[in-house]
């Protein structure tokens, strides 16, 4: 316990140092800390150690998910039918194209369907991150909020398949597809739930300092029972923020990161991010990790692009946007997990796809503020600093 | 750069320009997505214009050339309509009113254009505090001559215009107690205020021509006046008023305008002077400060009343030229709200009802889109 308190200190000091000396994002700042604390480097600290702190990072997770609810407006799809496409699409796209990459790899079709899954959606928590460090504002920071959310429930929707998929080739395919079901609808419902007590609750302590701490146990308790009631907490907090915004309008302040407290989280969740990180085997699978980076860029491409104009984005936004959506996670899959030692929980899924995979996600994750960054500074041209 | 010869047009025809704010959904801030509104708005249907203007959470829309009420509210709920619906395919929406009520003037970005940055270079943080939004209204004359005769006796209704129009009582959070806060961000400029008493075009071009000597204007564009002669128009340009909540508003005004130029071309009721300035500005900070409710001093008479009074009184006079020009249904918004209250009051009125100024700039922007 102590070990990580002490890291996260040296984290939010060397993340600071880096930030101001080569401008690099302090979510990297965090990870690459705690990379190299982890095995991966200098083994001050074991992957099962972070188990205890599971909580505690769902928690963070939970407060950014949120935050991203409450940032959307769900309308604008209707106002924007050629935009609706595109966010499905990309996330679409960007599964199939990975799902036949690794297929003409030669792996099983249940192996490269969880790689697809991985594919499809842009993180979340990183997303967040470098908008709240980068303070961006327009089209893109727009649609890359909106992206992101629907991204990410497509994903959790497709692991969920996955799962039934992966049942099918067993004997509990019912069981499978009402336990999905169950986890679908189950979300949506706490989702509002935690938004509508939120809504009733928060009469009373209105425009007082009691809301972000009320904001917090709300999010605490929606993400408890979530993981109690084995539902995904990524839908149950985003439902949860979208419903939240919609019935309080303008009632609802919610301040970056929920606050101060929020924001340690966040420097605890990259931390642990870095410590989980493993580029194991990425001599030999280097291909095929580049491949499943770039198939995923060119399925998130063509969607942007191609409907770039109906949907009233210019070109240098659409790449900026591609590119700002790269940040990969493995957060579907490592939310619906009890452990972080999610991979060996998924039967049936070769090694070397899933290792391949994981190095994947490793780099997207540390080099994906950097990336994220720079396409709304340099590309978008969204930030306050241009 | 001499200055350009005023090309005639056919007297007492319209042109509105409104600035308009592009707010977020989300917090109802300003939103620096001009670029991508002038892009989604590139193929429009409609004579009208739509350009950027000097921070990226402003655009300005023209009107083609109007002569009466009905074609000119036509054209703006047409306009509206198609700027209502680009914005809504951005997620962002637009709001009339001279100010936005809380942005922060340093976090505005200066639209990429030559003269955006030649102006921010030149005028430093003054430019960004340029985040207003006005309307302007052309009127076409038929001679240079007979537009700065027309200009200088319309100095007398600049307060009505300025009370009438008033939609910006707040600035940076806090209320100023103005109902126009808007124009003391204009009057900060260096070439502002009213033009130099001068009636003949070529005394005019005299005037300008020792200007630009020295330097410090290039174009009639570098004079921020109440009312500037705009030659390549042909038109006298009223600069004064606060961009209305709705475009009803801005319609009825424009032809307030249109109906107070006939009158004073075809009665010729006073004589423009020189002395006619004495009382301008006091008349002009009564209107800015107090809108409808202010004192306005008549410069001829030296009698004092109530501005709304005075439109009243305005408004009997002009009766029969709105009745030939088509606008007695501009020249009844207008009575109407006389006794209403401005856009000013309506805003203060909505704070008092809704929490916090965000919700105040949703339901301007609800009033503005329809």
């Amino acid at each position: 316990m102590l070990g990580l308190a002490l890291l996260t200190i040296l984290a939010i000091v060397a993340a600071e140092a880096l930030h101001r000396h080569i401008r690099l994002p302090r979510a990297s700042g965090h990870m690459l800390v705690g990379a190299l604390a982890s095995p991966l480097a200098l083994r001050l600290l074991d992957r099962t150690e972070l188990d205890p702190w599971k909580p505690l990072l769902d928690l963070a997770i939970a407060v950014l998910v949120f935050e991203l609810g409450t940032r959307i407006r769900p309308a604008w799809l209707k106002d924007n039918p050629w935009f609706a496409l595109t966010c499905v699409l990309e996330g679409a796209l960007a599964g199939i194209v990975v799902f036949g990459f690794t297929l003409w790899l030669g792996a099983p079709p249940l192996a490269a369907a969880l790689s697809a899954t991985v594919a499809m959606s842009t993180s979340p928590v990183i997303t967040m991150a470098v908008l709240h460090e980068s303070r961006s504002r327009g089209q893109v920071t727009e649609r890359l909020l909106m992206m992101t959310a629907i991204n990410s429930v497509m994903a959790v929707f497709a692991l969920k398949v996955w799962r039934v998929a992966a049942a099918a080739q067993g004997s509990d395919l019912f069981a499978a597809v009402t336990s999905a079901l169950f986890v679908l609808c189950g979300s949506l419902l706490l989702g509002a739930i935690v938004a509508l007590v939120l809504e009733l609750v928060g009469r009373r302590v209105r425009d007082t300092s009691a809301m972000p701490v009320l904001q917090m146990a709300m999010i605490i308790a929606g993400s408890m029972l979530a993981v109690q009631w084995t539902l995904s907490p990524l839908l149950v907090l985003l439902v949860a923020g979208m419903v939240a915004r919609t019935r309080m309008r303008h009632g609802l302040t919610v301040e970056p990161r929920l606050g101060s407290a929020g924001a340690a989280l966040g420097v605890v969740l990259f931390l642990c991010l870095g410590v989980l990180m493993t580029l194991d085997g990425l001599v030999q699978l280097w291909p095929m990790v580049l491949g499943i980076l770039l198939a995923r860029l060119v399925g998130k491409g063509i969607a942007v692009f191609a409907l770039a104009r109906p949907s009233g984005l210019g070109w240098r936004q659409a790449a900026g946007l591609t590119i700002a959506m790269q940040p990969m996670s493995s957060l579907a899959v490592l939310l619906a997990a009890d452990t972080f030692n999610w991979a060996s929980q998924l039967p049936g899924v070769e090694q070397s796809l899933l290792q391949a995979l994981l190095a994947a996600t490793t780099l997207m994750q540390v080099f994906g503020p950097v990336i994220s960054t720079v396409a709304l500074r340099k590309v978008a041209r969204e930030t306050p600093l241009d | 750069m001499p200055l350009a010869a005023f090309n005639s047009s056919q007297p007492l025809t319209l042109g509105v320009e409104l600035e308009l704010q592009l707010l977020s959904t989300h917090d109802y801030d300003l939103a620096p997505q001009a670029e991508d509104l002038l892009r989604v708005l590139e193929r429009h249907t409609g004579a009208w214009d739509v350009k950027p203007e000097i921070t990226r959470s402003m655009i300005e829309i023209g009107t083609s050339i109007q002569t009466s009420h009905g074609s000119l509210l036509a054209e703006l709920h047409d306009l509206r309509r198609q700027l209502a619906e680009g914005a809504r395919k951005l997620n962002i929406v637009i709001a009339g009113g001279g100010t936005h009520p809380y942005q922060h003037w340093s976090e505005q970005r200066i639209f990429p254009a030559e003269r955006f940055h030649y102006i921010s270079e030149l005028y430093g943080y003054l430019a960004k505090q340029f985040t207003v939004f006005g309307q302007h209204v052309h009127v076409g004359c038929e001679d240079g001559d007979k537009a700065l005769w027309l200009l200088h006796a319309l100095s007398r209704y600049v307060p009505h215009f300025i009370a009438l129009s008033g939609s910006s009582p707040f600035v940076q959070g806090v209320d100023t107690g103005f109902d126009s806060a808007r124009l003391n961000s204009v009057f900060a400029f260096p070439l502002s205020g009213r033009a130099p008493f001068v009636l003949g075009w070529e005394a005019f071009g005299a005037y300008f021509d020792k200007m630009a000597s020295t330097g410090v204007v290039e174009s009639m564009k570098d004079f921020y006046w109440d009312i500037r002669p705009k030659p390549e128009y042909g038109t006298i340009e009223l600069r004064v008023c606060d961009t209305p909540l709705s475009v009803d508003r801005a319609a009825a005004l424009a032809c307030y305008l249109q109906c107070v130029c006939r009158y004073l071309r075809e009665e010729r009721p006073v004589e423009p002077t020189e002395d006619d300035y004495l009382v301008y500005t006091f008349n002009r900070f009564q209107a800015c400060r107090f809108g409808l409710e202010g004192d306005i001093v008549d410069p001829k008479t030296k009698q004092r009343q109530k501005l709304r009074d005075d439109i009243l009184r305005t408004l009997a006079r002009i009766d029969e030229h709105a009745l030939d020009l088509k606008a007695l249904d501009a020249s009844a918004l207008i009575r109407e709200s006389l006794f209403a209250g401005n856009d000013a009051r309506a805003l203060r009125e909505r704070r008092g009802v809704v929490r916090g100024l965000p919700a105040v700039v949703e339901w301007a922007a609800s009033r503005w889109m329809g």
